[in-house]
């Protein structure tokens, strides 16, 4: 059979669309209103440093807490670093240094939410 | 008893339009989204699996592409055919997953084996509709889509260069070089 353009247009108008499988709306449901809105999703390094930070942060909680004069020892070995000029020495510096950055580091966590997650109501 | 069993006359649903159930989908109604995926799911199916030419393949592309959209539908620009955007996304998705091919295997397949083709199929085999659209299946990609979205799917020139990312001009010579190619596997 010769195809000329207005017979090729018509059998390609006429070409039928294929059904879907029948659970593809289903399927498409489930993965997007149906589905369950993740919690956080940090990176695998990100949750083993705030584990890490967190871990030593109660340890360091636990050995104050469990120090007897505690709150008297603290004060004077801040007495004793003052009076030392102790803010001047480079090893003090580093170690104030690494916990300005600590902090600022996770003043900078981001705990990424889907963008339908805000505007949609979970069912 | 006759009053009772009485049953209304269905009245028909009012038709709602797509900006509209975008908002409602916005405003946390999961079934308007249903309803844009009953609406298109069709055409995007299609459109995938011509693309793709792998059934398999273009259910998952269908479904990646509504995932993709309901993620980003905040940002769907009032106004705009949803059509258009929906078939972008599938097509974007699409493109993806041959990239992932070529480099997996070195090129998409050359010869595509139907495999929903079953006794009914092989028996129309020589049909109009099966013969096209064989022919449309040995197209290159790149006309095979245009042919999709402005035959199968009445899709306009500039639509087709919205979802393809291509100037209009090419639009309209990929056409014609598919019609071409089309006539000439044909008249075979």
């Amino acid at each position: 059979m010769m195809y000329d353009d207005d017979a090729l247009d018509r059998a390609l108008a006429a070409l039928p669309l294929e059904e879907p499988p029948a659970g593809l709306h289903a399927r498409i449901m489930a993965a997007t209103v149906d589905a369950p809105v993740p919690a956080a999703a940090l990176p695998g390094w990100e949750l083993w440093l705030i584990a890490i930070l967190s871990s030593l942060a109660l340890w360091l909680a636990w050995l104050f807490v469990t120090t007897p004069h505690a709150v008297e020892r603290l004060t004077f070995a801040i007495d004793r670093i003052v009076e030392a000029g102790g803010l001047s020495s480079a090893s003090t510096l580093l170690w104030v240094a690494i916990g300005v950055s600590a902090a600022w580091w996770v003043t900078q966590i981001s705990v990424p939410q889907p963008q339908h997650a805000q505007k949609i109501r979970p069912r | 008893m006759g009053a009772a069993l009485a049953v209304d006359p269905p009245v028909a649903a009012p038709v709602v339009d797509d900006q509209a159930l975008i908002a409602a989908a916005l405003a946390g109604h999961g079934e308007a989204f249903g309803e844009l995926v009953a609406r298109y799911q069709r055409a995007v199916y299609n459109l995938a699996v011509r693309t793709l030419r792998d059934r398999t393949e273009a259910e998952d592309a269908t479904q990646e592409a509504f995932m993709r959209a309901y993620r980003a539908l905040g940002s769907f620009r009032p106004g705009a055919k949803f059509s258009t955007w929906i078939f972008t996304i599938c097509y974007r998705a699409c493109c993806d997953r041959l990239a992932k091919r070529k480099r997996m295997s070195g090129d998409e397949p050359a010869d595509w084996a139907d495999p929903a083709a079953g006794p009914e199929a092989l028996a129309e085999r020589n049909d109009e509709a099966r013969r096209l659209r064989a022919a449309i299946d040995q197209l290159p990609e790149k006309y095979r889509t245009v042919v999709t979205l402005y035959h199968l799917q009445g899709k306009q020139y500039e639509e087709i260069a919205t979802v393809l990312n291509l100037p209009l001009g090419t639009v309209k010579t990929h056409l014609f070089r598919a019609k071409e190619q089309l006539r000439k596997a044909l008249t075979l």
